[in-house]
C-alpha cells in the first residue's frame, strides 16, 4: 500500500530523469522508425509531385527560431522536393526572422544537390533553379502583389541581384504560374494567406505548422481552402518518408540527412513513456481507492 | 502566294481579348480601378501587357504584364478624380493582339463599404440584445447566474494564503492592453485586490507589458485605497519583468519557486508558456485560479490548475464577483445572444441537410 | 473629471475604431492608421521608459534592503546597463556599426550576436522545458476519476500514439482515428467555445464603450 502511495507523490524529478533519458538515449542510439504519410501530409506531396512542368513552387518562411527545431526541417524537404523534380522555387519571409532560417535551409540543399551534380545542368544555383526573394513589408504586399508581378514586389533578391532577367522569374512571373504556395509558420500566418492570395487570386496553397497549432488548421484542410498540411516534426518526417521514395524511384538514393525521421524515434519514446506515466499513476490511484475502501 | 500568306497569317494570329471594361473599384478608400476582359482562347498565350493613359494625354504607361488564365487586373495606383482608360493586350512568344481600349473611370473613395452590412445587422442585434439585457438589469435586480467554480473558489484561495501567511501570485497573461483578455484580467485584479487589502495577504503581480504594468499599478493602488488600506500599497506589489515570452515564463517561474506563493492567478492571453507557469505552480503546493481565451491553452490549465475559467467565463467574471446588476445583465444578454446562434446554427444545418433530399425535386 | 475623461476618450476612441471597419474613406482610414500606428507606438515608447524604471526600482530596493539574492538583483541591473549602452552605441551587426566597438578578434558582442547566441537559445531551452512538465502534468493530473476524465484519457492514449508511426504498428487504423478526434470533435469543442469567446468579447468591450464597466480604470 505504502510503494502505491509513494508512487502517486513520487517527486518529479524522477519523471524529468526518465524524461530526460527516454529523449537523449534515442538521439545518441537512433532506431529507425519508418513513417507512413497521413493523409493531409500525403496530399500535399502528391500535388507537388504531379505539378504541371510549367509550374513552379513558392515556400513562405514565417517562422522564428523558438521553433525552428519542428519547422526546419519542413523547409529542407520541401526545398530538395523542388530541386528533386526541377520545379523553379521562390522562397520569401514575411519576417525579418525567417531570413536567416530561410538562408540556412538553402545552403544546405543546394550545398547537397551540387555535390552529387554530375554536370552544370544537374546543379542548383540562385536565379537558375530557385530565387530568394527576401523580405518585404507590410506582409500584405508580397501576399497580393505576386499574384500581380513578383518581380514588381521584389525587384532584387536578398543577394541584391536583380530578378526581372533571372531563368527562375522568366518561369514564375506570378501566381499563374504557381502550382503551391506552401506557408511554414508557427502563428496564424497561413490563415493570411488564404484570407488574402487565396481569396482574391485562387492560388492553391499549403501549410508547416508546429503540432500544438494542427487541431486549428484541419477545418481548412478539410474545406479544401489547404490542398494539403505537414504538422509538426511528425509531418515533416512523414513527408522526408515519401520524399526519399520518390528520389530513390528518380535514381537519387542519396541516403541525405532527414532530421524530423530523426527526431522520431525520442518523440516515439518520448510518447511512450507519458502513456506508461499514466498508466502506473492510475494503476496506483486504483489500488490505493480500493484498498481505502 | 497571296492565299498561303493569307493562310500563315489565318495559322499563325492570336485572337485579341474581348469587352475591355473599367470601373470604379467598389467598396473601398478610393485609388483602385478595376478593369476586366473576356480572355484569348488562344493557347500559345502567355499573358496580356495592361497600359494605361489619362484622360487628355498622349502617352501610354505599361502598368503590369498579368498571366494568361487572368481576366481582371487592379490598378492600385490611380489618382482619385483623375479619368484613366486602359488597353489590353494578349501576348505570345511571337505575337500580341489589341483589344479595342477601354471607356473612361475615375476612382472614387466610397464612405460606406456595402460589403461589411451582415456584420453591421450582426453588432447592432447583438448589441440591441445586450443593452435590452443591461437596462432590465436596473429594474430586476435578482438576475440567475450560475455557479462558476473557479469564481467561488477565489475567496477561499485568498484565505488560505492569509492563513499560511504566504503571498499571493497573480499574472494578468502576456498580451498588451488592446487585447480583451488582458482588460477582464484586470478587472478581476481590482476585486482581488481589494480582499488582499482586506485580509492583509502580500500581492505579487509581475507584468510583461509596459501599459499594462502601468494600469495595473493604478487598479491596484485604487483598490487598496478603496477599502482603507493605502499605507499597504507599496511599489513593489506591482512591477514590470520583461515583454520577451520566455524569459517572463522563467521570471515568474523564479518568483513562485522562491516566494512560494499560497495562491496562484494566472488569468489573461497566454500562448506556449502556459504548462511551464501553471506545472510550476502546482509543484510548489499552490492553490491555482486560471482563465484564459485562448482555446489551444486551455488543456493546460485544466490538467495543471485547480480551477480554470474558460472562454467567455472569464469575461463574466468581474460582473461575477462584483455582482452588480448591469454586469449581470450583460451576462444575460450574451446567454440570449449564444441561444440565437444556436438556433440558426440547427436551422442553416437542417436546411443544408435538406437541400439534398430526392422529395424535394417535387417542389 | 479624473474618471468622466478617460470615460470620453474610451468612447469616442472606440466608436472611431469601430466606425472605421465600415467606412472605406482614405481619409478616415489615414486617421486611423495614425492613431494605430503613430499615437499607439509613442504611448508604448513612453510606457517602456516607465517599465524600465519599474525593474531598476524593483532590483535597487532589493540591493539597498539586501533582501533575499540581492546578489542577482546586481546582475539584473549590470545586464540591463550592458546590454542598452551596446544597442544604443554598439550597432546592430557589423553592418550596421554604432560609435562603439562591438568585436574584438573574432569575438563579437553586437545586439544580434546577443540575440541569436544568448537570446534564442535561452528561449528554446525554456520552450523545451515544457516536454518535461507535459509528462509530469500528465502523470500527476490524467486519472480516471470518472466518465469525462476517462474518456479524456482514452482520447490522450489514441492522440499521442497517433502522433508516432509506433501507434500505426500497434493498430493500423490509429492514426486516421487520432485524425477523426482532432478534425470532428476537437474542432466542434473549440468553434463552440469561440463563438462564446467572440461574444464575451463583445458584451465586455461594448460595457468598457459605454462606462459600464470600470474596473480598468482602477477602482471604478
Amino acid at each position: 500500500m505504502q510503494f502505491w502511495k509513494r508512487l502517486q507523490s513520487i517527486d518529479r524529478r524522477w519523471i524529468y530523469l526518465v524524461v530526460w533519458l527516454v529523449v537523449m538515449i534515442p538521439l545518441i542510439f537512433p532506431f529507425k522508425i519508418k513513417s507512413v504519410a497521413t493523409a493531409p501530409v500525403e496530399s500535399l506531396f502528391t500535388y507537388i509531385d504531379t505539378m504541371p512542368e510549367n509550374k513552379g513552387l513558392i515556400i513562405s518562411v514565417d517562422y522564428s527560431p523558438d521553433t525552428q527545431a519542428e519547422l526546419q526541417p519542413m523547409l529542407v524537404a520541401l526545398l530538395r522536393h523542388a530541386f528533386a523534380i526541377r520545379r523553379p522555387v521562390g522562397i520569401l519571409a514575411l519576417y525579418p526572422q525567417g531570413l536567416g532560417l530561410g538562408e540556412d535551409a538553402i545552403r544546405q540543399v543546394t550545398a547537397e544537390f551540387n555535390a552529387h551534380a554530375k554536370s552544370g545542368a544537374d546543379s542548383v544555383i540562385s536565379g537558375r533553379e530557385y530565387v530568394f526573394y527576401g523580405w518585404t513589408t507590410p506582409p500584405i504586399t508580397p501576399m497580393l502583389g505576386m499574384g500581380q508581378h513578383i518581380a514588381k514586389v521584389f525587384p532584387v533578391d536578398y543577394y541584391g541581384q536583380p530578378t526581372e532577367s533571372m531563368p527562375a522569374m522568366r518561369r514564375m512571373k506570378n501566381y499563374d504560374d504557381v502550382g503551391i504556395l506552401v506557408s511554414i509558420a508557427a502563428a496564424s500566418t497561413p490563415l493570411s494567406w488564404i484570407n488574402l492570395a487565396q481569396t482574391q487570386f485562387g492560388i492553391h496553397l499549403g501549410c508547416g505548422i508546429t503540432a500544438v497549432s494542427a487541431a486549428d488548421y484541419y477545418p481548412y484542410v478539410n474545406s479544401g481552402q489547404f490542398t494539403g498540411m505537414l504538422a509538426g516534426m511528425k509531418g515533416a518526417a512523414e513527408y522526408e518518408e515519401l520524399l526519399e521514395q520518390g528520389m530513390v524511384k528518380r535514381g537519387m538514393d542519396w541516403k541525405l540527412r532527414r532530421k524530423g525521421t530523426e527526431a522520431m524515434s525520442s518523440q516515439a519514446a518520448a510518447h511512450l513513456a507519458i502513456i506508461a506515466f499514466i498508466i502506473i499513476g492510475n494503476i496506483a490511484f486504483f489500488v490505493t481507492r480500493r484498498r481505502k475502501s | 502566294m497571296a492565299l498561303s500568306c493569307f493562310l500563315a497569317l489565318l495559322i499563325c494570329s492570336i485572337s485579341p481579348p474581348g469587352n475591355v471594361a473599367a470601373s470604379d473599384v467598389p467598396n473601398d478608400g478610393g485609388g483602385s480601378i478595376a478593369v476586366t476582359w473576356s480572355a484569348s482562347p488562344d493557347t500559345s498565350l502567355v499573358g496580356y501587357q495592361i497600359l494605361r493613359q489619362v484622360k487628355g494625354d498622349t502617352t501610354w504607361d505599361t502598368l503590369t504584364f498579368a498571366g494568361r488564365r487572368a481576366t481582371s487586373f487592379v490598378d492600385q495606383a490611380a489618382q482619385d478624380g483623375t479619368e484613366y482608360h486602359y488597353r489590353v493586350i494578349a501576348e505570345s512568344n511571337t505575337e500580341s493582339a489589341e483589344a479595342p481600349v477601354s471607356g473612361y473611370a475615375a476612382a472614387r473613395a466610397q464612405w460606406f463599404n456595402f460589403d461589411t452590412v451582415p456584420a453591421l445587422i450582426g453588432s447592432v442585434v447583438l448589441s440591441f440584445i445586450l443593452l435590452y439585457f443591461i437596462s432590465r438589469a436596473r429594474k430586476d435586480r435578482n438576475l440567475f447566474i450560475r455557479r462558476i467554480s473557479g469564481l467561488d473558489a477565489v475567496d477561499e484561495a485568498l484565505g488560505r494564503a492569509t492563513e499560511m501567511g504566504r503571498p499571493t501570485l497573480y499574472v494578468p497573461g502576456l498580451s498588451g492592453i488592446s487585447d480583451v483578455a488582458t482588460i477582464a484580467s484586470l478587472n478581476i485584479l481590482g476585486e482581488v485586490a481589494k480582499k488582499t487589502a482586506k485580509f492583509g495577504t502580500p500581492l505579487i503581480v509581475p507584468n510583461t507589458d509596459p501599459i499594462v504594468y502601468t494600469v495595473a499599478r493604478e487598479i491596484v493602488k485604487e483598490s487598496y485605497t478603496s477599502v482603507g488600506r493605502p499605507d499597504a500599497f507599496t511599489q513593489d506589489i506591482v512591477f514590470f519583468i520583461t515583454d520577451v515570452q520566455f524569459a517572463y515564463a522563467a521570471a515568474v517561474d523564479g518568483i513562485m519557486t522562491r516566494e512560494k506563493p499560497a495562491t496562484n492567478f494566472l488569468i489573461g492571453m497566454f500562448f506556449a508558456e502556459s504548462l511551464i507557469l501553471a506545472e510550476t505552480g502546482a509543484a510548489t503546493g499552490a492553490v491555482q485560479i486560471a482563465g484564459t481565451d485562448a482555446v489551444s491553452q486551455l488543456p493546460f490549465f485544466i490538467t495543471a490548475c485547480d480551477y480554470t475559467l474558460i472562454g467567455e467565463e472569464l469575461y463574466a467574471a468581474s460582473a461575477y464577483l462584483s455582482r452588480e446588476p448591469l454586469l449581470l445583465g450583460g451576462i444575460k444578454g450574451q446567454d440570449y445572444s449564444k441561444a440565437l446562434f444556436v438556433i440558426i446554427i440547427v436551422v442553416g444545418t437542417v436546411l443544408a441537410l435538406a437541400a439534398g433530399l430526392p422529395v424535394l425535386e417535387y417542389f | 473629471m479624473k474618471k468622466r475623461l478617460p470615460l470620453i476618450l474610451v468612447l469616442v476612441t472606440g466608436i472611431f475604431g469601430a466606425v472605421t471597419y465600415f467606412i472605406p474613406h482614405h481619409s478616415i482610414q489615414a486617421a486611423d492608421e495614425s492613431m494605430r500606428n503613430d499615437v499607439m507606438r509613442i504611448i508604448a515608447a513612453f510606457s517602456l521608459v516607465l517599465g524600465l524604471g519599474s525593474i531598476l526600482q524593483h532590483h535597487f530596493h532589493k540591493i539597498q534592503h539586501k533582501a533575499q539574492n540581492w546578489q542577482y538583483s546586481w546582475l539584473t541591473v549590470v545586464t540591463i546597463f550592458v546590454t542598452g549602452v551596446i544597442g544604443v552605441f554598439g550597432g546592430m551587426d557589423p553592418s550596421h556599426p554604432g560609435i562603439l566597438p562591438t568585436q574584438i578578434g573574432s569575438f563579437s558582442f553586437h545586439m544580434q550576436t546577443l540575440y541569436m547566441n544568448m537570446l534564442v537559445p535561452l528561449g528554446a531551452t525554456m520552450f523545451s522545458m515544457l516536454a518535461f512538465f507535459m509528462a509530469s502534468a500528465a502523470y500527476r493530473a490524467f486519472r480516471a476519476r470518472s466518465f469525462a476524465a476517462t474518456l479524456l484519457l482514452a482520447a490522450a492514449f489514441v492522440l499521442m500514439l497517433g502522433a508516432v508511426p509506433l501507434g500505426r504498428m500497434i493498430f493500423h487504423p490509429l492514426p486516421s482515428f487520432a485524425e477523426w478526434i482532432l478534425a470532428v470533435p476537437n474542432t466542434a469543442a473549440k468553434r463552440g467555445i469561440n463563438f462564446g469567446i467572440q461574444l464575451g468579447m463583445l458584451a465586455t468591450s461594448l460595457k468598457i464603450l459605454l462606462g459600464i464597466e470600470r474596473g480598468w480604470l482602477g477602482g471604478g
